[in-house]
């Protein structure tokens, strides 16, 4: 006879999105499980110099856990490292690229709702980013299957008003509605706002061809920005909120152009 | 006016609850605790508990950011930056003042320090804007500056590696040596429970046995 009994023990793998601090040693996780979705757990003692857990639920890594059934939350009982993504952790871009799929994960989703496949999603995503696969094409990648998966697919082709077909060059992309107006409709409506049409092309491709497909597509520094620049606003409409981590990977990007700048003037000066 | 309820009652609006609430407010403080601190108060002599509030008042009014490592002083420039016999060649970055005293108890540095009060955590809210890194680019861009080297002392988790990278990739371009605090295993700590980040960190930047 099935019982309705919530098991004592679960053994679950999980990806730690972030954690909270919880009175003067202890911590609250929140992590991405494949069967739960998001949950928060309590992790005892973490903080403490001898934890010998603290190091396997840093955000950013999928760990195996044992979770013990507690009054509130779960509580945190073993916790092994499965992958850390050290090639992650050891490059600005791909870290700061990282931060952000993990945030957006979590903004996207709401605790115990159910998220079949968002864990898998963000670990392919994670491991094509340890890989050294393009930043821009796992991010992209990312968002659209994300947005996909949660309900949110935006519509890039037909537009959002008369359901026409719109040309890439004729669209006008409006975030906070989700996809495209044709240039008529978009009269109407004061916040579009002009989309590069290479740009949409390639999210179009993006969002209806398989990952590997999407990844021999070649984009260039100045087509890679204006992308993100569209899917980041896109981004902030949907979880209603500034991503603080988009504007991280911008501004790490800022930071490694401005530094290559200055090395190209020394150079210059050298000769 | 009265309204008929006992003042020393903890309702809502009572000085007590009052108190109960300001304390619960300091972070590791839980209800209970709460409590016991606010009736421990109620138990003391006036004075002492005049003593508290002087202090709390006084620290509020008189404590500044150092201007220059922008530490919290109650002058400025503070102590450590007018010390003329400290090496001004070194700057050591930390995320907290309490992170200040940790290093100066092990009396092993004796340059400079930075206090950025935070590190970059997106999942807070924290970007590199929040932090007091404007101030130490100022501080090094300074032409008078005779710093050669940063020693990036944030956390080794996630937010402060991040922090640590952008820092160096900032401070490239003005030519100073930028260097991170080593990580590895803990005194006291098992191999066997060490996770994969810090074991292979450790395994990385192993030492000949002196």
């Amino acid at each position: 006879m099935v019982t309705g009994r919530i098991p004592r023990v679960i053994r679950t793998p999980a990806i730690v999105l972030r954690h909270r601090r919880l009175g003067e040693a202890d911590r609250i996780v929140t992590l991405l499980t494949p069967g739960r979705g998001k949950v928060d757990v309590i992790a005892k003692g973490l903080l403490r110099s001898k934890s010998r857990m603290a190091g396997h639920l840093e955000p950013l890594t999928l760990v195996e856990l044992v979770l013990a059934h507690g009054r509130s939350m779960d509580v945190v009982t073993q916790a092994q490292t499965i992958d850390a993504f050290p090639a992650i952790h050891s490059d600005l871009d791909r870290l700061s690229a990282g931060m952000y799929l993990l945030e957006l994960a979590d903004r996207i989703t709401v605790e115990h709702a159910e998220a079949e496949g968002l864990h898998d999603l963000l670990h392919a995503a994670l491991v094509r980013l340890a890989r050294g696969d393009g930043q821009q094409v796992v991010q992209r990648t990312f968002e659209l299957a994300l947005l996909e998966a949660t309900g949110f697919r935006p519509e890039l082709t037909d537009c959002l008003r008369c359901s026409e077909s719109v040309a890439a060059e004729a669209a006008w992309w409006v975030p906070v509605e989700g996809g495209v107006l044709c240039a008529s409709c978009a009269k109407t409506y004061p916040e579009a706002q002009p989309i590069d049409a290479t740009a949409l092309r390639v999210l179009r491709a993006f969002q209806s061809v398989p990952y590997e497909e999407a990844g021999r597509i070649r984009l260039t520094d100045e087509l890679a920005a204006r992308m993100e620049q569209a899917m980041h606003a896109l981004m902030r409409a949907v979880v209603e909120r500034d991503l603080k981590s988009a504007q991280f990977v911008s501004a790490a990007r800022r930071a490694r152009v401005a530094g290559e700048a200055s090395e190209d003037t020394e150079t210059a000066k050298d000769d | 006016m009265n309204d008929g309820r006992d003042p020393f009652l903890p309702g809502a609006s009572s000085p007590i609850a009052r108190l109960v609430e300001a304390f619960h407010r300091l972070p590791g403080i839980g209800p209970k605790s709460a409590q016991r601190l606010a009736y421990h108060i109620l138990r003391t002599q006036e004075a002492e508990a005049q003593e508290l509030a002087d202090a709390l008042i006084e620290v509020k009014r008189s404590i500044v950011f150092c201007q220059q490592c922008q530490n919290l002083t109650s002058r400025t420039p503070c102590e450590i930056c007018t010390d003329a016999s400290r090496d001004r060649h070194s700057i050591c970055v930390v995320e907290e003042p309490l992170d200040v005293l940790a290093i100066e108890r092990t009396n092993g540095f004796h340059g400079l320090y930075h206090v950025l009060h935070g590190v970059i955590s997106p999942s807070d809210g924290v970007g590199p804007e929040d932090l007091k890194i404007g101030e130490l680019l100022a501080r090094l861009r300074d032409v008078e500056t005779e710093v050669s080297e940063i020693i990036v002392a944030t956390n080794p988790n996630l937010e402060g590696e991040a922090t640590a990278m952008y820092l160096a990739r900032l401070l490239r371009p003005l030519g100073i040596r930028v260097t991170r605090l080593a990580r590895g295993l803990p005194a006291g700590a098992d191999l066997e429970y060490a996770d994969d980040v810090t074991l292979g960190r450790a395994l990385e930047f192993r030492q000949e046995v002196q």
